[in-house]
């Protein structure tokens, strides 16, 4: 039985008796899932490789919709509604919760365009607006002092890291209320990756925050809660302090003494 | 002779002829260009831009008519041909990707790219030459962009599937609908990869003949009428150069080198946006 924690605060989301079976495949690759994710605070999902902890974040902007045959059941509420409903609005849930993917992924465009580009699909064309909110979001994800001299550079010129911060200022651009992180400091060296963490924790404020990652020192440096996933199950989500010291679970307390994983 | 003797014998053996096959084979290329280049520089000068064709014996003749013409058959066969081929291609990378429909297209069209021309010079003849009741220039365009679809079709559908999977992810992930992930991110990102194929393709058209003889036809006046048969460079030469006129055969040689720069130079542009493509990247 999971043992899943009574989050007292306020919540972003509520993952009901939620399965999702992948095109083709027999057997759910998620089972039951109940959680709640807490607003403003930080998430994380760990668990060995193949567990779904990324099946389970890339439902949450509902990215296996990309992929025709993936089928949903259960529920998944954000602000009242079921966003697993085959008549939600995509486009307009997309630019609610947003997502940073595991490699950095700017666009082949300038580094202005890549932070302009969500504003300006939802229609945002005044100059000054733009410029002011460009420059914030990249101020916010703390990479202005780098570019602000180079804007309409290639974005592509820029490393891995600054990449990555700028993907971050893409998203929070268009001021999202979530924020998937599919792990985000996987492909970067570690003086990257702090600066990530740094500006994961310090987004907290404005946003809530899901993280998937493989590294369990990162879950527990950044996040408020901890969801450890198995085969497809939440076997449990708990405080991430309490969650690492005193697992209430055995598989949990096996995973991260490393028995397995 | 020992055994690593023998096998260090056969390796200098082989590489011997291969370097001798090598050889002969580039030999073949630089003897045609060369010849190409003697006969065709000696026979250029000035008459040749200005004057359209005349009859054997005049000194004022010249390719304009076959220049002109060359330009708006490969202009308008480039107009229908890119287009819909780039569109093509879209569809396959985006939409069909391994679908039936996807799979049998991209095999139909690479049937289409082997097909001798000649076939497709016919076929045009067939429904577009004989419903009009004479040769014109659309025929040929016609059958130029029929042979330039499957090029661009293929190199846009290879090109757009070399764009990473998560640049689509991440623009649809900021809330973008399909055309404009396609639009703004897809195309951005194969820009190098469909220009050069657009290059070769209008290239390996360029020096069709087989294609424009039952179709364009050939005229040996300036013309811009796009319902008349229409010159072009590679049929004139066709008839210059079979003729058993002097001036006609040195007119020949001044158009098959000015067509064969004209391809070199597309295929050189093409493979510099390659180079500088991977450089960047």
């Amino acid at each position: 039985m999971a043992s899943i924690i009574d989050i007292k605060e306020e919540c972003a989301l509520h993952v009901r008796n939620f399965d999702f079976t992948y095109k083709g495949a027999e057997a759910p690759s998620l089972k039951k899932i109940t959680m709640p994710i807490a607003k403003n605070s930080i998430t994380a999902l760990i668990g060995p490789s193949g567990c779904g902890k990324t099946t389970l974040l890339r439902s949450f902007n509902r990215m296996h919709d990309l992929y025709p045959g993936n089928k949903y059941e259960g529920e998944i509420l954000f602000d009242g509604r079921n966003i697993l409903d085959p008549k939600e609005d995509l486009i307009h849930l997309r630019t609610r919760i947003g997502m940073i993917f595991q490699k950095p992924t700017a666009f082949p465009m300038s580094i202005y365009d890549n932070v302009a580009y969500g504003m300006r699909l939802q229609g945002i064309k005044n100059k000054t607006e733009l410029n002011d909110r460009v420059e914030k979001a990249l101020k916010d994800a703390a990479i202005w002092k780098e570019v602000s001299d180079r804007l309409k550079h290639d974005a592509n010129g820029l490393s891995g890291g600054q990449q990555q911060r700028l993907c971050i200022a893409r998203a929070i651009a268009v001021e999202p209320e979530v924020l998937l992180f599919d792990e985000p400091t996987s492909a970067l060296d570690p003086i990257s990756t702090q600066g990530i963490e740094k500006l994961i924790i310090e987004l907290k404020d404005r946003v809530s925050i899901i993280i998937v990652t493989h590294n369990m020192q990162q879950a527990a440096r950044v996040s408020d809660y901890t969801g450890f996933m198995y085969l497809g199950d939440l076997i449990e989500l708990g405080y991430t302090e309490e969650l690492f010291v005193t697992p209430k679970e055995k598989l949990t307390q096996e995973y991260i003494t490393g028995k397995f994983g | 002779m020992t055994a690593v003797q023998k096998r260090i014998f056969i390796n200098k053996l082989a590489l011997v002829f291969s370097t001798l096959s090598a050889v002969i084979a580039l030999a073949f290329l630089f003897w045609i260009l060369g010849v190409l280049v003697m006969k065709g520089v000696s026979a250029l000068n000035w008459n040749i831009f200005i004057y359209e064709g005349a009859p054997p014996g005049y000194a004022e003749s010249g390719l304009k008519h076959a220049l002109v013409g060359q330009l708006i058959l490969v202009g308008m066969a480039t107009g229908v041909g890119v287009p819909l081929g780039i569109l093509a291609g879209t569809y396959l990378s985006e939409y069909g990707k391994n679908s039936k429909l996807a799979n049998t297209i991209r095999d139909i069209s690479d049937i289409m790219m082997s097909a001798p021309s000649i076939v497709i010079g016919a076929f045009v003849y067939a429904v577009v030459v004989i419903p009009m009741g004479h040769f014109s220039a659309w025929a040929g365009a016609i059958a130029l962009a029929i042979m330039m679809m499957p090029i661009i079709l293929r190199t846009t559908d290879d090109m757009l599937q070399l764009v990473p999977g998560t640049l689509r992810e991440a623009a649809f992930a900021l809330g973008a609908p399909k055309y404009k992930v396609i639009m703004d991110v897809v195309y951005r990102g194969a820009k190098a990869g469909i220009l050069t194929g657009v290059l070769l393709g209008v290239a390996r058209v360029a020096g069709e003949t087989a294609p424009l003889l039952f179709t364009s036809f050939n005229d040996n006046f300036f013309t811009t009428d796009l319902n008349q048969a229409m010159p072009s460079l590679t049929v004139t030469m066709f008839n210059y150069a079979t003729s058993p006129y002097e001036d006609w055969q040195q007119l020949g040689w001044a158009a098959a080198f000015i067509l064969s720069m004209f391809i070199l130079g597309l295929n050189i542009l093409g493979r510099l946006i390659l180079l500088t493509r991977k450089k960047g990247k």
